[in-house]
């Protein structure tokens, strides 16, 4: 084996007294890809964020191109020859693609800026990574895939040897991701060494030639992908000990021993036959705080043909106490859709009715008294209020309600917030700590809680990626929130989500959307985490490979059975 | 600064309540440290006499600050104070002038005030242009137009006129109990009326505000509409206090000395904290700097300049303090 690029010794990492590292090992030689799986909040982020200089770990080395670090500044790290592409790329909108190459390292002639330079080589950095535009575009005008690519551009050009990409695919749609999966085969080929986070099997089959998946802080799994089956991955990925499926208890809470081998031999599934049938692999039955089943009762919220910009039309409905998927990759219209239903857009056609009343709403407070309320997806831009208190952010709609005669009624407000923090599972459940610091997960059950109050009743809820950034206790929380308030108080829900596994866990029924349309309906037991990746690839991008995987391996196939 | 809005910062139960409010407000040892060194230098900082006579400067600072504030908590600025300001002291002047009654003057004050405050807040908060250039705008055209209008000096407003600057109620200055009313009406506002957490939350986080149902235009552009109105107040009693108003000098700078006092205060210019109290404490440390140094004689140029230090000397330490839990 050559001289690896990267290698990651016991690295560790505390935030308060959370492990989110927690001894990781992490090997890449050059020109491999190397997959890092695991949950939201498994430490795939803090392992990045160490590697990329943000973070000082706690132990363990960092060893780069032969030189070892125990800690890295972000400079260093850079020059070390790590080059990380976040989700959120940090890309300049108003500079030019070939400004964006080399910002930080321009070239100069005589204390002026080589333009002409420049962009001679920054045409050659996108030719080595297939991107269609000119060094001359504005990166504002390109699409996220080009972004991207110019963002790897930047990293060749800085002749980095490790690349990370943070779940490149997830703002990409279905024809980016395909021509992204190229390049990186093409940068594996030129000898870099390329750790690839993401959430998809599908790329992992397809891109990586080896897999770790973290869980908890700790590498659960280590493999060369070949030979692994989806479901052993998924059983490292959620850490499920039980193969009952009814048994919801202990799943998430549980921590299995660290080998995955042992852990897979000593728990076999006990009824495979309805696991094949009814449930994906990838389905942990802990994010299943309800059964799924038809809900057929009186609809609370019914959309006909309705349009807007970049979406429509689109007929829809949500049954009393229904709660309704909406799965589609990013760009789909998924959000734009919400939002209108909200009034935070226009509709250009179409109907909307809340019970049997129509209503057009033009501004979210008018959604709002029309009975919709709606959880965005960006909750920092759009959800919270950082610096004001636990109690202001989740009480603000409900505080003109609550007051009298224009004066706030202090002591309702505060039984209000306390009724509030006890539904959602709020922790601390402080109301005078500001926002600002409780972690994501319970962010999120503030913004939540702002609709679950008996002030203001709300007749349908819309959720837009509502465990986006959400650790996996917090995931559960959030789920089982969502569901009591359909299952008792008959709220119709409709959520948004590109996370297969939330609208498995989560929906009664699941709309695929792409395009801005409907393009598929599953629900019942053909409503899997395969069936809906498979839907919407196939009504995405018509250049999509088969992505239809194949289907779980039956048991007798898995060493589990051989143990038992 | 530390700034925590009234309704969320009260004390917890095991630390004194002073010393929490000196934790959160560093300004009120940095004005009890001047007081004590005016005291010692002058000898004659705290005589009764004085401090009526900083109240009374002061006063009609804190009118105009403390709206203003608020302004500025909800994300928003008005630069054109200073210009309202003069136009207020002209119209309420003038009409005195007329032989209209004391009362008829200062409504008329305040009704142009309101009409300038009502122009910036619905560019500002309707047409969504920028409070900065609108209010930049608006300081150089009021001044225009008051100085077009009123050409000349105005003065001799006549004794009824003059009873709003001058009289005393159970002993204290007019212009002193009306500065008192605003401050109070200003911390109740914020403190208890739901309007006053939406003045924060749109401060803080406009479009999650809109996406909670919060009417994000209406607060702001009544905030808009009063800072006028109390800007102009404060020119109808500046006008009664002097018994003249110039339209081109009257109210100059105004508007920079207002915001300094109101960012010492802990306002944050960003939006979204501030409280009522921290504008008491920068308007009351702003007019006692100033008449400390004139009681020892200290230049004007050298007070403007110390001023100016104090506004950064403030932020910079704000800057720098640690941190403490918010």
């Amino acid at each position: 084996m050559t001289e690896p690029s990267l290698r990651i010794r016991g690295l560790t990492k505390s935030f308060g007294g959370v492990r989110a590292l927690d001894g990781v090992d992490l090997t890449v030689p050059m020109g491999q890809v190397h997959a890092l799986l695991g949950h939201n909040g498994a430490g795939k982020s803090t392992l990045i964020k160490c590697l990329g200089g943000a973070y000082p770990p706690d132990a363990g080395t960092i060893e780069v191109g032969g030189a070892s670090y125990t800690r890295l500044s972000p400079r260093e790290s850079i020059s070390a020859g790590v080059a990380i592409i976040f989700q959120t790329l940090s890309v300049v909108d108003a500079l030019t693609v070939s400004e964006n190459i080399f910002l930080g390292q321009e070239w100069t002639r005589y204390g002026t800026v080589n333009r002409r330079a420049q962009e001679e080589v920054a045409a050659g950095l996108l030719e080595r990574v297939a991107a269609s535009c000119s060094p001359r575009d504005r990166v504002g005008e390109l699409s996220m895939g080009q972004r991207q690519l110019v963002e790897i551009a930047k990293a060749l050009s800085r002749s980095a040897s490790v690349l990370v990409l943070d779940e490149p695919t997830a703002a990409l749609s279905g024809a980016e991701s395909d021509a992204l999966a190229e390049r990186v085969e093409d940068l594996r080929a030129q000898g870099l060494a390329i750790v690839y986070v993401t959430h998809l099997l599908s790329e992992v089959e397809r891109l990586a030639d080896a897999v770790t998946v973290l869980r908890d802080g700790r590498v659960t799994h280590h493999s060369a992908v070949s030979g692994q089956s989806r479901r052993e991955l998924v059983k490292a990925i959620v850490g499920e000990t039980a193969g009952l499926p009814g048994d919801t208890a202990g799943v998430t809470g549980d921590r299995s021993p660290g080998d995955p081998a042992e852990d897979i031999a000593g728990k076999s599934p006990t009824a495979p036959a309805e696991r094949i049938a009814g449930r994906s692999s990838a389905e942990p039955a802990g994010e299943r705080p309800q059964e799924r089943g038809r809900v057929s009762g009186p609809p609370r919220l019914t959309v006909d043909g309705l349009c807007g910009a970049g979406f429509g039309p689109v007929s829809l409905t949500v049954a009393e106490g229904e709660r309704v998927g909406l799965y589609g990759l990013i760009g789909s219209g998924r959000t734009r859709l919400l939002e209108t239903l909200f009034g935070r857009r226009r509709a250009s056609g179409g109907t909307l009715r809340v019970g049997k009343r129509v209503v057009a709403p033009a501004r979210p407070a008018q959604a709002l008294a029309a009975g919709i309320a709606l959880v965005p997806a960006d909750r920092r831009r759009q959800g919270l209020f950082p610096t004001l208190s636990a109690q202001d952010n989740a009480l603000l709609p409900a505080v003109g309600s609550l007051s009298r005669y224009g004066v706030r009624a202090r002591g309702a407000e505060r039984r209000a917030f306390d009724a509030l923090a006890g539904a959602v599972g709020l922790r601390p459940a402080r109301p005078k700590l500001s926002a600002a610091a409780f972690s994501g997960g319970n962010q999120q059950k503030l913004v939540l809680g702002r609709w679950i109050n008996d002030v203001r009743g709300v007749d349908v809820l819309l959720l837009d990626e509502p465990t986006q950034g959400v650790d996996v206790g917090a995931r559960q929380e959030i789920y089982r929130v969502v569901s009591s308030l359909a299952a008792e108080r008959g709220t119709g829900v409709l959520f948004a989500s590109s996370d297969p596994e939330e609208i498995v866990a989560l929906a009664d029924r699941c709309l695929v959307v792409a395009g801005g349309r409907v393009v598929g309906e599953l629900s019942g037991a053909e409503l899997t985490e395969q069936a809906l990746l498979s839907a919407v690839h196939e009504a995405g991008a018509g250049s999509a490979p088969p992505l239809s995987p194949p289907p779980p391996p039956p048991p007798s196939s898995s060493p589990a059975q051989g143990a038992v | 600064m530390t700034t925590v809005d009234p309704a969320l910062g009260r004390p917890r139960a095991f630390s004194p309540v002073g010393l929490s409010v000196v934790r959160r407000h560093p300004l009120i040892a940095v004005l009890a440290a001047m007081v004590l060194v005016f005291q010692l230098t002058t000898g004659s900082f705290l005589d009764p006499a004085n401090l009526s006579g900083i109240a009374t400067d002061a006063a009609t600072l804190a009118i105009v600050a403390v709206p203003l504030a608020l302004l500025v908590i909800s994300g928003y600025l008005d630069l054109s104070v200073g210009s309202t300001l003069a136009l207020g002291g002209l119209v309420a002047g003038w009409l005195a002038g007329q032989g209209q009654s004391p009362v008829v003057a200062v409504l008329g004050a305040l009704a142009a005030g309101a009409a300038v405050g009502a122009v910036n807040g619905v560019l500002c908060c309707y047409l969504g242009l920028s409070a900065f250039i609108v209010t930049l705008g608006m300081l150089a055209a009021v001044r225009g137009f008051a100085q077009q209008l009123f050409p000349l000096p105005l003065s001799g407003f006549g004794s009824g006129f003059a009873w709003l600057g001058g009289s005393r109620i159970a002993g204290i200055a007019a212009p002193v109990v009306v500065a008192g009313l605003v401050l109070l009406a200003g911390a109740l506002f914020l403190a208890l009326t739901p309007a006053g957490r939406h003045v924060f939350a749109v401060g803080v986080n406009r479009e999650a505000a809109y996406l909670s149902g919060i009417n994000v235009r209406r607060t702001p552009f009544a905030l808009f509409v009063v800072t006028g109105v109390a800007a102009a107040l404060a020119g109808a009693i500046k006008a009664s206090v002097l018994d003249s108003a110039v339209a081109g000098t009257s109210g100059a700078g105004f508007e920079l000395t207002v915001l300094t006092a109101v960012l010492l205060g802990g306002v944050a210019l960003s939006g979204g904290s501030g409280s009522v109290l921290g504008v008491l404490l920068g308007v009351l440390f702003l007019g006692g700097l100033q008449n400390g140094l004139t009681l020892l004689n200290v230049p004007t140029f050298w007070q403007q300049m110390a001023q100016g230090i104090a506004l950064v000397a403030g932020a910079a330490l704000a800057y720098f303090a640690p941190r403490t839990a918010r």
